[in-house]
C-alpha cells in the first residue's frame, strides 16, 4: 500500500503474475543458454578454419616492398645493367563497389584518362570489378614507368580534388634494363620471371644481386593508434666488373664486321658458326672483354628475329606458312638452308664443337619424347635455338685447340729440361706414328728447322718429335697442370666441364700423344686456353680468370674486394721468359705476322684445327696473342669456328681479326707505338683515323650520358642517349691519328688528344710505365 | 544532528536501493566504453583522424544518460502514469516527424531526427510504450485476462510497431516494441496454452517464409529482407555481398578461442567486420576476450535481468511491476536478438547490444528505463530489514 497515496485502485502484482514472470525469466535463461551453446559450437566446429581465414585476410594489409636488384658496372663505372623503378596499378573491387558504386565511374575515368597501358579495356575492367566484388587486389597495369604513372599519382595524392577516386593504389617494383642493349650479352646474362638471373653474371651472382624484399605492415600499437611499420628492403649489391665497355664495343664491332663480311660467302648463313674473342689481363686474370657471335638484345632476350629455327624434317611438310605468319618472320623459319653446317657431331645443343678422334667420347645423344604437333616441334626448336643463342661460346663450347697448344707442349719440355732450345728438327712433310701417317701442315715438309723455327712455322712433325721426347706421362702431367680437363671456375654461369674430353694417360697410344702435341684429339674451352696461356707468358702464375673485381652495397661502400688469385705455378720464370721470346718471333718471323697491328710489337701463336669428322673441310682457326711483346699487358684470344669461306684452314682469318681489334684497343689502353710505320701502314692508319675518331666521339658521348645517369637515375632513357650521340657526332670534327701514339690529333692546335677525355696529353707519360 | 535530520536519515536507511543493479549497470557501461574504444579506434582514426571519436561521443551520451537516470529515479514512477496516453501519442508523432525535414538518413535508412541533438524516435517509442502499456493493463484490470482484452491490448501495439516498421524501415525495432508489449501481456495473463499455440504459429509462419526463400520463390529482388534470409541460410555463398558482415563476424567469433587474442588485439576490427562498433560489437568481444569473455558478458546481462525479476516481483504495485517487466523484456530481447544475429542464428537485422554498442539515443533511453526500474525498486517495502542489511548499504 502506497505510503504517500491512499489509492483504492492500487493493484497488486499478483502471485500468478509473479509465477509467469518467473517462467518468462526461465525462458530468457533458456535462450541465453542456447546462444552460449551456439557460440561454443562455432568455436569448436569452425574455429581452426576461421582463424586461418582471419590470418589470410590480413595479408592484404601488409605490402611487399621489392628490393632493388644490384647494378652491373664496368671497370670505369659505366652502367651495363640497371634496375629502374616501375609501377603496377592495383584495383580494389570491394572499395569500388562500396557506397552503391558511386566511386566506380569517376575512378575508371581517372584511370583511363592517362597513358597507362592497361591489361584490360575499360569495359573489361568494369565487368571484372562488378563481377568480383570481394577482390581487393588485382593488378590491372604492369611495369609502368614513372613518367606514365605520375599524373595518376598526383590525382591519388590530391584527395580533396578527387574525392571519388578510390580503390586504386600503386605498387612499385623494378625493371631490369641494359642501356647498351646487346653489349657483352654473354657475360651479363639477363633476368627472367621473378627476378631470377639467367646466364652470365646475372645468374652466377644472382644471390648477391637480388637483395631481400622488405615489407610494410599496418598494426595497432599499444596506444591503440594505427601505425605503419616498414621493414625496409635490403637492396641488392652492385657488381664492379673488369669489363671495359669501350674495349668490349671494339671487339664486338670487329666480330660483327668479320661475320658480315663473310656472310653467305660459301654457304648460306653468318660469316662463321661462331666467333669468340676474350681479352684478359695476364697479370691479374681479369677479363677485359669477352664476346661471341651472334649476340642478342638483353632487353629482349626472347626476340627470335634473325634466328635460324630448325624444325625436325618430319614436321616441316605442314603448317610452315602458318607459323611464319604467326611469328612474323617468314625468312627466319625457313628450314632448308645450312644443311651443310649442321652435320652430325656438330649438334647445336651439345657442348662439343667436335668430338675428338682416337678417344672413346661419344656425343651425348639426348632422346627427348617426340613432340606431337608441328607447333610443339616448332616450340622445341625455338627453345633450342634460343638456348644456343644465350650460351656463352667462350666458356661453354669445347673444341680442339690446334696449334695454339704448341707453346704449352714446348713450355713443358723446357720446364722439364728435356729441351735446351738448341734442338733442331727435320720435317719431310709426314711422320709415321704407330700404323698411321700423320701429315704436317706443309705437305712438302719444312726441311731443317731450329727450335724456334718449329714454333714459327708451326711444324707438326717437329712437335710430334717433341711430344715423343717428353713422353706421355709428363705430357699429360703438364696438360693437367695447365688446368685442361678442369674448370677454371671463372665467375660466369655455364662453364663446360671437360674432364671426359681430355686423354686418359693410361689409355693413351703413341698416335694420341703425337696429335695432342700439336693440339688435336682433346677438347678445351676458350677460357681454359687463355687462362693457361697467360701463365706461360706472365712468369708462370696461373690466375683464376674472373669478371667481378669488387662488390659494393647500395650506399657505395665496398663489401668485398675480389683480389687476383694465383691458383698455381705452371712453369718457372725462366721458361716463361723463353716462351715470350719464342712467341714474339712467331709474329715477327713466322705464321703470326698478319696479327701485328701497325706500330706495335706483339707475340702470339696461330692455330688451325681440323674439326671432327675429319676430311670435311671444316676448321677452327684461332690466334692467341699478347701485347706489347716485351711486357705483356693484355692477352687476346680469337677463335673462329668454321669460317664461311671456301678454303677454311687459314689462321689468317683469326690473325687479321686480332690485328683489327688490337689496332683500336692498344691506343685506347695507352700502349705507345714502338715500331716504325711504313708508308703503307701510315696510309692505312690515316684511312682508319676517320672511323676511329667517330668511334672515339661515340665513346665520349656515351660516357657523358652515363655520368648524367649517375646524378639523375630516373631520367634514364634510351632516346636521350641516341640524341646525344647525334649531337656529339655533329660537333666532333674529324681527327687524324698521331702515328706514334695512335691518339687523335686536334686539327687546330696539333696537340695529341687523349681518346678518353678529349684533353691534350703529354706524350711522355704512359700508363703502362 | 537535529531530530528531523535524524528521522530523515532513518527513513533513508529503511528505503531499499538496489546497489547490485547499480553496480551491474555501471560495470556494463564502463565495459561497453572500453570495448567501444578497442573496436572503433582503428576505423575512427581512419575516418575522422581521431581514434577516440566514437568513444567521446558515446561517453557524452552516457553521462547525459546517467544524469537522466538519477533524475528519473528520484521521481515517483506513479507520476508517469498520468502521461500514459500522451506517451503513446508523442511516440507516434516522433516517428512521423522523421518524414518532415527534421528527419535525416543514415546508411540509407531514415531513422533519425535532428532536434538540436540526434534522436532515434524508435528508442523513445520503446520507453513510451513501456509506460503506456503498464498503465493500460492496470487500467483494464482483470479484463486483460479475457481473450478480448488480450487481443485489444496487442492490437493497440500494432499501430506504433507498424509506424516504426514502415516509416523508419526498422524491422528490428518494430519486433522489439511488439515483443515488449507481448511479454507484458504474457506476464499479465495466467494462460499458457494460447501463447504456446501463438508461438508455434509464429514459428510456422517464419518457417514458411524461409522455405519459400530456400525454394527460390521469394528472392532478394522482391525484398532485401528475403536476401538476408538467403544469406542467413548460406553465408559462404554470399561471402562478398549480403553475407559479408555475418561471415566476417563468424570469423571473428571463431578465431577467438577460449580466452581470445587479448583486449585490443582483434584483427577483424581492422576494417573487416562492417559496423563493428555497432551491431557487431559482440563478435569483436568474442575475438578479443574469447568464449570466456563472451560468457561473462552474457552472465552480467543475466544478473541484470535477474535483478529486474526481483524488483518486479517485489514491486509496490502492478504498475511498477509491469514497468519493470517492460524494461526486462526490452533488454533481454535486444541481447538475445543481437547475439543471435552475430552468431548467424537468425537472419541479419540491425539490433544493437544494450550498453555496449555505439549509439547515443539508445544508451540515453536505456538509462532512463533503468531509472524507472530504480524508481520502482526504491519503493519496495522491506519485509525483513535485518536480513537485507547487506543490500541496504
Amino acid at each position: 500500500m502506497g505510503r504517500n497515496r491512499k489509492n483504492i485502485n492500487v493493484q497488486k502484482f499478483t502471485g500468478s503474475m509473479q509465477k509467469k514472470l518467473t517462467v518468462l525469466f526461465l525462458l530468457i535463461l533458456a535462450a541465453f543458454f542456447g546462444l552460449t551453446i551456439r557460440l561454443y559450437a562455432i568455436n569448436r566446429d569452425n574455429g581452426e578454419e576461421y582463424k586461418k581465414q582471419v590470418l589470410s585476410q590480413q595479408e592484404y594489409d601488409s605490402i611487399a616492398l621489392p628490393a632493388k636488384r644490384g647494378e652491373i658496372i664496368d671497370r670505369n663505372g659505366t652502367k651495363i645493367a640497371v634496375s629502374q623503378k616501375v609501377y603496377n596499378v592495383i584495383v580494389d573491387s570491394k572499395t569500388l563497389n562500396g557506397d552503391e558504386g558511386k566511386y566506380l565511374e569517376p575512378t575508371l575515368n581517372a584511370l583511363f584518362d592517362t597513358d597507362i597501358q592497361f591489361l584490360y579495356t575499360r569495359d573489361e575492367l568494369k565487368d571484372f570489378i562488378i563481377s568480383n566484388p570481394t577482390s581487393q587486389y588485382r593488378i590491372v597495369a604492369k611495369k609502368q614507368e614513372y613518367e606514365v604513372i605520375s599524373p595518376l599519382m598526383e590525382k591519388l595524392g590530391d584527395k580533396a580534388e578527387n574525392p571519388n577516386l578510390k580503390g586504386v593504389w600503386l605498387e612499385n617494383t623494378y625493371q631490369r634494363e641494359y642501356p647498351y642493349g646487346s653489349l657483352a650479352c654473354d657475360v651479363i646474362g639477363f633476368v627472367q620471371g621473378d627476378n631470377e638471373g639467367a646466364y652470365g653474371l646475372e645468374e652466377y651472382y644472382n644471390t648477391t644481386l637480388v637483395g631481400t624484399d622488405g615489407r610494410e605492415y599496418g598494426y595497432l600499437n599499444d596506444d591503440e593508434n594505427l601505425e605503419r611499420t616498414i621493414k625496409a628492403p635490403d637492396n641488392g649489391k652492385t657488381l664492379v666488373t673488369s669489363i671495359d665497355v669501350n674495349i668490349q664495343s671494339i671487339v664486338e664491332k670487329h666480330i660483327l664486321a668479320f661475320n658480315k663480311e663473310h656472310e653467305n660467302e660459301y654457304r648460306e648463313g653468318a660469316g662463321s658458326k661462331n666467333t669468340g674473342v676474350i681479352i684478359m689481363n695476364p697479370n691479374t686474370g681479369e677479363i677485359l672483354a669477352m664476346a661471341s657471335y651472334p649476340v642478342y638484345d638483353l632487353n629482349n632476350p626472347r626476340d627470335i628475329t634473325g634466328l635460324d629455327i630448325k624444325v625436325d624434317e618430319e614436321y616441316t611438310t605442314q603448317g610452315n606458312i602458318d607459323i611464319d605468319i604467326a611469328e612474323g618472320s617468314s625468312d627466319d623459319a625457313d628450314t632448308s638452308d645450312d644443311a651443310e653446317g649442321d652435320e652430325a657431331g656438330d649438334s647445336v645443343s651439345g657442348n662439343s664443337v667436335t668430338a675428338p678422334a682416337g678417344s672413346d667420347i661419344v656425343e651425348e645423344n639426348i632422346e627427348v619424347d617426340k613432340p606431337k604437333t608441328y607447333e610443339e616441334a616448332y616450340e622445341d626448336a625455338k627453345m633450342e635455338a634460343l638456348n644456343a643463342l644465350w650460351k656463352n661460346f667462350c666458356i661453354t663450347s669445347t673444341y680442339e685447340p690446334g696449334s695454339t697448344y704448341k707453346p704449352f707442349t714446348m713450355a713443358a719440355g723446357l720446364e722439364e729440361g728435356i729441351f735446351t732450345g738448341n734442338e733442331s728438327f727435320n720435317c719431310t712433310g709426314v711422320k709415321e706414328v704407330g700404323d698411321h701417317e700423320i701429315h704436317c701442315n706443309n705437305r712438302f715438309g719444312h726441311g731443317q728447322l731450329t727450335f724456334s723455327g718449329a714454333l714459327e712455322q708451326s711444324c707438326n712433325v717437329a712437335f710430334m718429335d717433341m711430344g715423343a721426347m717428353i713422353g706421355k706421362s709428363l705430357f699429360m702431367k703438364y696438360n693437367k697442370l695447365y688446368n685442361f680437363g678442369l674448370k677454371t671456375n671463372v665467375d660466369l654461369t655455364g662453364e663446360a666441364l671437360t674432364n671426359t674430353l681430355v686423354f686418359d694417360v693410361n689409355r693413351m697410344v703413341p698416335t694420341d700423344l703425337a696429335i695432342s702435341s700439336f693440339g688435336q684429339g682433346f677438347n678445351v674451352t676458350m677460357i681454359q686456353m687463355i687462362s693457361g696461356f697467360c701463365s706461360l707468358i706472365n712468369g708462370g702464375n696461373y690466375y683464376q680468370p674472373h669478371v667481378v673485381t669488387r662488390i659494393i652495397n647500395d650506399d657505395g661502400a665496398t663489401v668485398q674486394n675480389i683480389e687476383p688469385r694465383v691458383i698455381k705455378q705452371t712453369v718457372s720464370k725462366e721458361t716463361s721468359d723463353k716462351m715470350v721470346e719464342l712467341c714474339n718471333s712467331v709474329v715477327s718471323e713466322g705464321t703470326g705476322k698478319t696479327a701485328r697491328p701497325a706500330g706495335y710489337r706483339i707475340g702470339g701463336k696461330t692455330g688451325t684445327a681440323e674439326k671432327y669428322p675429319r676430311k670435311t673441310g671444316n676448321y677452327v682457326v684461332s690466334f692467341m696473342g699478347y701485347a706489347p711483346a716485351d711486357d705483356p699487358q693484355i692477352v687476346i684470344y680469337t677463335v673462329i669456328d668454321t669460317p664461311n669461306v671456301e678454303s677454311q684452314p687459314h689462321a689468317r682469318y683469326a690473325t687479321l681479326l686480332t690485328r683489327d681489334i688490337l689496332t683500336e684497343v692498344l691506343p685506347y689502353m695507352h700502349v705507345f707505338m714502338t715500331e716504325e710505320l711504313t708508308d703503307e701502314e701510315k696510309a692505312e692508319l690515316d684511312e682508319a683515323a676517320l672511323t676511329f675518331a667517330q668511334s672515339a666521339g661515340k665513346t665520349l658521348s656515351e660516357n657523358e650520358t652515363v655520368s648524367e645517369n649517375d646524378i639523375e637515375e630516373e631520367t634514364n632513357d634510351d632516346s636521350v642517349i641516341v640524341f646525344e650521340e647525334q649531337e656529339a657526332e655533329k660537333e666532333k670534327p674529324e681527327y687524324k691519328l698521331d702515328p706514334v701514339t695512335g691518339y687523335p690529333i686536334d686539327p687546330e692546335t696539333g696537340a695529341v688528344l687523349d681518346p678518353d677525355t678529349g684533353q691534350p696529353v703529354d706524350p711522355t707519360i704512359s700508363d703502362l710505365e | 544532528m537535529s531530530e528531523p535530520e535524524r528521522r530523515r536519515k532513518q527513513n533513508k536507511d529503511k528505503a531499499f536501493f538496489d546497489y547490485t543493479m547499480l553496480f551491474i549497470v555501471l560495470f556494463l557501461l564502463c565495459f561497453g566504453l572500453v570495448m567501444l574504444y578497442s573496436v572503433s579506434s582503428y576505423e575512427s582514426s581512419l575516418d575522422f583522424g581521431d581514434s577516440a571519436y566514437y568513444l567521446k561521443k558515446q561517453a557524452q551520451a552516457t553521462l547525459v544518460g546517467i544524469v537522466l537516470m538519477f533524475v528519473v529515479m528520484m521521481v515517483d514512477y506513479h507520476f508517469w502514469r498520468k502521461f500514459a496516453i500522451p506517451a503513446y501519442i508523442v511516440s507516434a508523432l516522433l516517428v512521423l516527424l522523421v518524414l518532415t525535414p527534421l528527419g535525416y538518413e543514415v546508411n540509407g535508412a531514415k531513422r533519425w531526427l535532428n532536434i538540436g541533438i540526434s534522436v532515434q524516435p524508435a528508442e523513445a517509442a520503446k520507453v513510451g510504450m513501456i509506460i503506456f502499456f503498464a498503465a493500460y493493463v492496470c487500467r483494464i484490470g482483470k479484463n486483460v485476462q479475457t481473450l478480448k482484452g488480450v487481443v485489444r491490448t496487442l492490437l493497440l501495439g500494432v499501430p506504433i510497431s507498424a509506424l516504426v516498421l514502415f516509416i523508419t524501415q526498422n524491422l528490428s525495432s518494430a519486433i522489439i516494441i511488439f515483443g515488449i508489449i507481448f511479454m507484458m501481456v504474457f506476464v499479465s495473463t495466467p494462460n499458457y496454452k494460447e501463447y504456446f499455440l501463438l508461438g508455434i504459429g509464429l514459428v510456422a509462419v517464419a518457417a514458411v517464409f524461409v522455405i519459400l526463400v530456400q525454394k527460390g520463390v521469394l528472392t532478394s529482388e522482391q525484398s532485401y529482407r528475403f536476401g538476408r534470409i538467403e544469406a542467413w541460410l548460406n553465408p559462404e555463398a554470399y561471402a562478398g555481398t549480403k553475407g559479408f558482415q555475418t561471415l566476417q563476424a563468424l570469423y571473428a567469433i571463431g578465431s577467438g578461442e577460449l580466452f581470445g587474442k587479448g583486449l585490443g588485439q582483434s584483427m577483424q576490427k581492422l576494417g573487416f567486420v562492417p559496423e563493428a562498433q555497432n551491431d557487431m560489437v559482440f563478435s569483436i568481444i568474442c575475438e578479443e576476450l574469447g568464449l570466456f569473455g563472451a560468457f561473462m558478458v552474457l552472465l552480467m546481462f543475466i544478473l541484470l535481468i535477474w535483478r529486474f525479476l526481483v524488483v518486479a516481483n517485489n514491486a509496490e504495485d502492478m504498475f511498477g511491476a509491469l514497468i519493470v517487466v517492460g524494461v526486462m523484456a526490452h533488454i533481454s530481447l535486444q541481447v538475445i536478438l543481437n547475439v543471435a544475429v552475430v552468431t548467424n542464428t537468425i537472419p541479419n537485422t540491425g539490433i544493437t547490444l544494450p550498453f555496449i554498442s555505439y549509439g547515443g539515443s539508445a544508451v540515453v533511453f536505456l538509462l532512463i528505463e533503468i531509472g524507472l526500474v530504480f524508481s520502482v525498486s526504491r519503493r519496495i517495502r522491506l519485509k525483513n530489514p535485518v536480513k537485507n542489511q547487506g543490500t541496504e548499504g
